[in-house]
């Protein structure tokens, strides 16, 4: 079976070599071009400050400031970059097998729909609150493996791109979160669209951390991914079928069984990055609760090199981005879309940076 | 139900389908010369900012149609820059450039229109002479594909981009330009979508219908004419959409917000399988390489 039927992803054939290249042309590279990608769009965002609002180094150190100096600087950080990271994961493993979803943000938004609506039912909500939060990240995984699995079957049975219509589930699902508000599992007692409150299930703050349970859970799955990457048999098939679809249609392992499998994978962690985001951050679900994480995350994907560890790296770094120019914005008249705009930098650099360290420096591979 | 096709619903596809049907000829120029541009959402909207500025600044809409044209043009030619002569994944690529022209337009905007301060609505072009500028285009792809060599060519090295270089034909330079002019088709998509009759722009104004035209364009199975008809069936099912939001009927009006996006998703189905696919779509030609 051909991947590439009816279809924008092509995995045979030299597109997207360059993922798999990226990662095999030495490690130095794989480092050293995310470190000068992000010093180089740090110095067009003093550009772009400069022309602005004025006072570049006055910003970053306001920025710097609000990361390591600010009271909550730090959790606020690792609070912000824990549904990035999940979602990240997830893309990560999506990525490798050269599956290009870009639909995390329905996932995501499903899954948080869907897990508190359940633990939220007249049927659960008496339960105690640790058997409440187990049921949740349940659920949100559940239902966020389901709406990325839709997807896949697509793909599979009709050949329909999952680049395209994943990102179309992100449009249907945001619809479904301002029903969920309006009508489905909203607050009776609340004046606006907002779900009812996750009440006992909200997520303890770690002790002396000063984060959420979230946060630990994201970060534990680090080692989990790293470990399904290196050693799980999923793990191996993903990167056969990045490497060479028709070897696994060769020994009898439908591809498309795979296709749904990384998709599975992929919509569960944005799924559980819904459940977490509100039952440790917001306690309900709100009209607003749809911040692009699903977007930010597949920067921080590419710009952790599709390496669990790298990914973990890459959005501690940018949630500190985000939390620095937010507190940075408050003394000074810096627009807000900064942040975002220097983090869009950075992969595209990282993109560009690839394709001159190939052209310069050929691995020789091919 | 009849409500819901008067005169005035028409009216309406027809103005929400003219940029998605521009925006979908560019996309289909690149695709069939083997380039695949994920960026188009991206360029459609960096298009709409251009030309809302030029067309607010010189009180021209004309002027920021052409505006459109040559920021998309720009663009495109930026992102072959990544991915003809980087041979960078179109993928990737792509969808990093989309993420750019959001992050780009809304800091602009933020920049020249103040926050609280409404952004002036600048003179507006009438449905007739939009419906003209999308015939012209038509016409005009159309043509060129079919009917110039330049077109036949484009379509070659879409196909089997090993022998058209082999017969001499420059690979990289042609799909070079075809991204250019899709990026520039995208743009006056974008453009047509603020100086038309909505007169106004928003941060993230074309809402994915850069991503419904590059689904369109798989849907009309890379040929200019389906391409249309996609292109309104959208705008109708969105017309459909603003309709009924006002209406009190027994199906929540959310499900119609996400009618056009499952009717994109079901034409995406339909004829995902049926359609006929460049060969050498998505992938990079390296000279010598197979």
């Amino acid at each position: 079976m051909s991947l590439g039927v009816g279809a924008v992803e092509a995995p045979t054939g030299p597109i997207g070599r360059v993922l798999g290249r990226s990662v095999s042309s030495g490690a130095v590279a794989a480092v050293l071009v995310p470190v000068v990608a992000a010093v180089a769009a740090l110095a067009v965002g003093a550009v772009l400050i400069g022309l602005t609002t004025g006072d570049p180094i006055g910003v970053y150190a306001d920025v710097i400031d609000g990361i390591f100096f600010a009271p909550r600087g730090l959790s606020d950080t690792a609070t912000t970059a824990t549904p990035i990271l999940l979602i990240a994961l997830g893309y990560a493993f999506a990525y490798r097998a050269r599956v290009f979803t870009i639909g995390a943000e329905g996932h995501y938004l499903v899954g948080m729909v869907a897990s508190v609506g359940l633990i939220t039912s007249g049927l659960l909500r008496d339960l105690p609150g640790p058997l409440l939060i187990v049921v949740g990240l349940l659920a949100g995984a559940a239902a966020g493996a389901a709406w990325s699995a839709l997807s896949g079957v697509l793909f599979v049975r009709f050949g329909a791109s999952v680049v395209i219509s994943s990102l179309m589930l992100v449009y249907i699902a945001e619809a479904v979160l301002q029903w969920a508000n309006r009508v489905g599992i909203r607050d009776p007692e609340s004046f606006v669209p907002a779900s009812r409150s996750v009440g006992a299930a909200t997520l303890p703050i770690v002790p002396g951390l000063d984060v959420h349970l979230g946060f630990l859970i994201a970060v534990a799955i680090v080692p989990v991914m790293a470990w399904v990457f290196a050693r799980h048999r999923l793990g191996y098939r993903v990167r056969a079928l990045g490497d060479n679809p028709e070897a696994l249609d060769a020994n009898d392992v439908p591809a498309g069984r795979i296709v749904i499998a990384v998709l599975l994978v992929s919509g569960a962690l944005a799924g559980l990055a819904g459940f977490i985001e509100i039952a440790g951050v917001n306690g309900r679900i709100n009209d607003s609760a749809s911040l692009g994480y699903g977007f930010t995350a597949i920067v921080v994907a590419l710009v952790g090199r599709l390496n669990p560890v790298g990914v973990l790296v890459a959005a501690l770094a940018l949630g500190a981005l985000d939390i620095g120019f937010e507190v940075a914005a408050r003394s000074s008249d810096l627009p807000t879309s900064m942040a975002g705009l220097i983090q869009v930098l950075v992969v595209v650099f990282v993109v560009g940076g690839d394709a001159l360290v190939e052209r310069f420096h050929g691995t020789g591979a091919r | 139900m009849d409500v819901i096709f008067t005169v005035a619903t028409l009216t309406a596809g027809l103005r929400l389908a003219i940029p998605v049907a521009v925006a979908a000829l560019g996309a289909l120029i690149s695709e069939r010369s083997g380039v695949l541009n994920l960026g188009l959402e991206g360029m459609m909207l960096a298009g709409a900012f251009g030309g809302y500025s030029a067309a607010d600044a010189t009180g021209s809409p004309w002027i920021g149609l052409l505006a459109g044209i040559v920021v998309g043009f720009l663009f495109g030619l930026l992102l072959a820059l990544f991915v003809v002569a980087g041979r960078s994944n179109q993928i990737v690529t792509g969808i990093s450039f989309t993420l750019l022209a959001g992050f780009a337009t809304t800091l602009l905007f933020q920049q020249q229109y103040s926050v609280g301060q409404i952004p002036p609505r600048i003179n507006r072009i009438g449905l007739p002479a939009l419906i003209i500028v999308t015939v012209v285009v038509f016409v005009v792809v159309a043509f060129v594909l079919f009917r110039t060599v330049a077109g036949l060519s484009l379509s070659a090295i879409g196909e089997t981009p090993e022998a058209a270089d082999a017969l001499g034909y420059h690979v990289g330079r042609t799909r070079t330009l075809a991204t250019g002019a899709s990026g520039a088709l995208a743009g006056l998509g974008g453009a047509m979508l603020v100086c038309g009759p909505l007169g106004l722009f928003i941060e993230n104004v074309t809402a994915g219908r850069g991503w419904v035209a590059l689904a369109l364009v798989v849907f009309a199975g890379w040929r200019p004419g389906p391409t249309l008809v996609g292109a309104l069936l959208f705008g109708l099912s969105d017309a459909v959409q603003l309709r009924l939001q006002g209406t009190d009927t027994a199906i929540p009006y959310e499900f119609f917000v996400a009618l056009p996006y499952i009717v994109t998703l079901a034409a995406l189905v339909i004829r995902a399988r049926a359609s006929h696919t460049p060969a050498a779509l998505g992938v990079p030609f390296v000279r010598g390489a197979t």
